[in-house]
């Protein structure tokens, strides 16, 4: 449980995503991308060699800065981005035949009458998801004010504004699931057998989206842009913080792609046990890569314009999303 | 205690506001400033002012040319922009050679020609991927310095430098093409109009960059000449002007090509004036390859000085000009030139006066980035602070072609 999906896995997960998005981006534009440390697997020693260069950097603290804040804001801004891995069921624990079954009382969810490989079980993991996750953005305004740089101000002014307008659409997209199958336990949408893909299109949409801007990927990278804030509320970190600063993210992407594959697509159905939680992960690795595969396509937007599109459009589309799911549970 | 409740009372709580009026200094170290330092004044999200802080990169050209040789100008001449130097080499050269009064054979002014454009795809190429890059499109920036590649490895082919080619001499050029670089240039042509398709997929076609590039940083066709615009941005503005058509120099006369006009001025039609302008380079390429006359590539007043030995090694031989020695010091006549040309960024001007002795008395370069500062000053003011990079990379505005 410790392992699957745990922290190692969580690093694991994340240099594979980074990799994969420098050699994704790489095949699209003409380049090798990570090539020499070790060249048989595709230079993926890469991460591995770059993560340890940043880990022994010295880590600079401005003299300006509030110290504590300064430092405090990546670390809590990773674990918060990893806490959220407690309350998703990566797969259910068969009653017998599988090594993982000696724990099928332990983990045993009795509101979905299921056994899971779930840390924390609880009738409204759902909820606790969202909680947890719309914690980051308040801590990464507080890094942003910590390191008193300006272009990180600015940073978390673009992100606070942004906040308000993704964090609406992941809590309706999410609650018309909800409202859909009457629950807000995921291992209970899961065990339905209808992905939510299919009962709730609109909501699926508006959550990638949502997801997309949630994690700064591009086209909505504006809390980050290089160009223009230089690393945003990041600017002033070195070394291991840096790190930290850069994974939070990745960690939120990789989360919001379990919640997605298994509120979504359907979860490890129809296995279970491992192989399940191994094909709940790949389905999550999938939608990861396709967010960090928009690299390659878009540059980023305006401020105003992601505003406009999050309200205007995508705003109205979460709420059609609500009553598709009030439909939609009449018959679920 | 009871006191501060009062006050608290009668004059409410005091919040501390930030302001929204500040100062943000971006550069001269900074990922999107380039070498120089954009000191913008902000209010809220809207630039109020724009300083620009440039000479962070001035190799001061003009009075170091003041203690040089003609010929040994050459090489410095072209530093300033080292991606469009054909350009800057050509037009101080046409400059000296007013001043020498000297005839250039056909066929250089061809070769002339064909170096220019292949460096004007270039340097568009260039300019295209800094302006992907600054509006976080890393696919055109990789593209941009990809596809500009087989360009200057037909530059090296031709000069034998990828950039700071010093190609062009006073009364010629310095080598010969062949049937290998023309074999060359031909793949190139198909391999760029090929990737061009995949340039408007991927960067002008799409929906992100539209909505980033259009109606940004507009330059009407009145401020577009008032403030002194050149090149591609004065004719996405609707002024149909080109130095190449209003005032032809090397092959120019000869060549049929058409100067694209857009009426809109924002940052999107700048990016279609350069589109265009490497189709219709391209189509010039493929002209002059067809039509360029046999003969000499150097004027025979410089070219009867080659002593016959090594004439014969590297001329008969290699179809390369050895510089005679009458190059090293040459001493022009009293007097004064002025000479212009089209460069990748716009209109570049020499102006030398000759005091009759080995060194110029004075040079003066006025190149197209230099021209821009202002405009990038003007179209700045009023706009969002994410707009500085869009108009920014959209004037191709070179900091150390406008230091010199």
């Amino acid at each position: 449980m410790i392992v699957f999906p745990g922290l190692i896995f969580s690093l694991i997960t994340l240099l594979t995503a980074i990799w994969a998005e420098r050699k994704i981006a790489a095949k699209i534009q003409m380049r090798f991308g990570p090539y020499y440390a070790s060249k048989r697997i595709g230079g993926y020693f890469q991460l591995i060699a770059d993560a340890i260069k940043f880990g022994l950097a010295e880590i600079i603290v401005p003299s300006n800065s509030i110290r504590e804040f300064f430092i405090l804001g990546p670390i809590l801004i990773t674990a918060f981005a990893f806490l959220p891995m407690a309350f998703i069921p990566v797969s259910q624990i068969p009653s017998s035949g599988s090594i993982t079954s000696p724990y099928y009382r332990f983990f045993f969810d009795k509101f979905a009458g299921i056994s899971l490989y779930q840390p924390i079980i609880t009738p409204y993991s759902l909820l606790f998801i969202i909680a947890v996750a719309s914690v980051v953005p308040i801590l990464t305004v507080m890094t942003a004010w910590a390191s008193n740089n300006r272009f990180s101000l600015i940073s978390a002014i673009r992100e606070g504004i942004l906040t308000v307008a993704y964090d609406t659409l992941i809590i309706i997209a999410l609650i018309s699931m909800g409202i859909e199958y009457h629950t807000l336990d995921i291992a209970s949408i899961v065990k339905t057998g209808v992905p939510g893909i299919i009962a709730n299109p609109i909501a699926a949409f508006v959550f990638f989206v949502a997801l997309l801007m949630g994690t700064a990927r591009f086209p909505f990278d504006v809390a980050e842009a290089d160009t223009e804030l230089v690393t945003g509320a990041f600017t002033e970190y070195s070394g291991l913080l840096f790190v930290l600063s850069m994974a939070g993210p990745y960690l939120l992407t990789f989360v919001y792609s379990l919640v997605f594959a298994t509120v979504f697509l359907g979860g490890w159905l129809p296995l279970m046990g491992i192989p399940g939680a191994i094909l709940t992960v790949i389905k999550a690795l999938i939608i990861l890569f396709f967010s960090v595969f928009m690299r390659s396509v878009y540059g980023r937007y305006r401020i105003d314009q992601i505003l406009r599109g999050g309200w205007k459009y995508f705003f109205p589309a979460a709420l059609l999303a609500l009553i598709i799911g009030m439909i939609g549970g009449i018959f679920l | 205690m009871t006191e501060e409740v009062e006050k608290i009372l009668k004059g409410g709580l005091e919040v501390e506001i930030v302001p929204v009026e500040g100062e943000l200094n971006v550069g001269p170290q900074h990922p999107g400033s380039g070498h120089m330092r954009i000191f913008v004044r902000l209010n809220g999200d809207i630039i109020e002012d724009v300083d620009l802080d440039v000479g962070y990169v001035h190799r001061s050209v003009e009075k170091l040319s003041e203690n040089r040789n003609y010929i040994h100008l050459i090489p410095l001449i072209e530093r300033p922009a080292i991606l469009d130097s054909i350009h800057m080499n050509m037009a101080y050269i046409m400059a000296v050679e007013k001043i020498l009064n000297v005839d250039v054979p056909p066929r250089a002014l061809y070769l002339r020609s064909f170096a220019a454009e292949v460096n004007r795809i270039a340097s568009h190429l260039y300019g295209m991927g800094i302006f992907g890059v600054f509006m976080g499109h890393s696919t055109a920036f990789m593209w941009g310095f990809g596809d500009r590649e087989v360009w200057v490895e037909i530059l090296q082919a031709l000069t034998g430098a990828r950039v700071t080619n010093s190609y062009i001499l006073p009364g010629g050029v310095r080598r010969d093409i062949t049937p290998v670089i023309m074999e060359m240039t031909e793949k190139a042509i198909k391999y760029t109009r090929r990737k061009l398709n995949d340039w408007k997929g991927i960067f002008v076609n799409n929906p992100n960059i539209k909505a980033r590039t259009q109606n940004v940083g507009v330059m009407t066709k009145e401020n577009a000449i008032r403030w002194g615009a050149v090149g591609p941005n004065l004719r996405a503005s609707g002024v149909a002007f080109d130095v190449r058509k209003a005032e032809p120099y090397a092959a120019y006369d000869k060549l049929d090509f058409e100067i694209p006009v857009y009426k809109e001025g924002d940052a999107y039609a700048r990016t279609l004036v350069r589109i265009e302008e490497i189709e219709q380079s391209m189509k010039m390429l493929e002209q002059i390859m067809r039509e360029i006359p046999q003969g000499n590539i150097l004027s025979d007043r410089f070219f009867k000085q080659i002593p016959p030995i090594r004439l014969k090694k590297w001329w008969e031989g290699q179809h390369r000009i050895v510089m005679p020695g009458y190059y090293a010091s040459f001493r022009p006549p009293k007097g004064e030139a002025f000479a212009r040309v089209e460069a990748g960024r716009g209109e570049l001007a020499f102006y030398v006066i000759s005091d009759g002795t080995a060194k110029p008395y004075r040079l003066r370069m006025i190149t197209p980035s230099y021209r821009l500062i202002k405009v990038f000053r003007e179209l700045a003011k009023g706009s969002r602070y994410a707009d500085l990079v869009t108009i920014y990379g959209s004037l191709d505005y070179f900091p150390p072609e406008a230091d010199r």
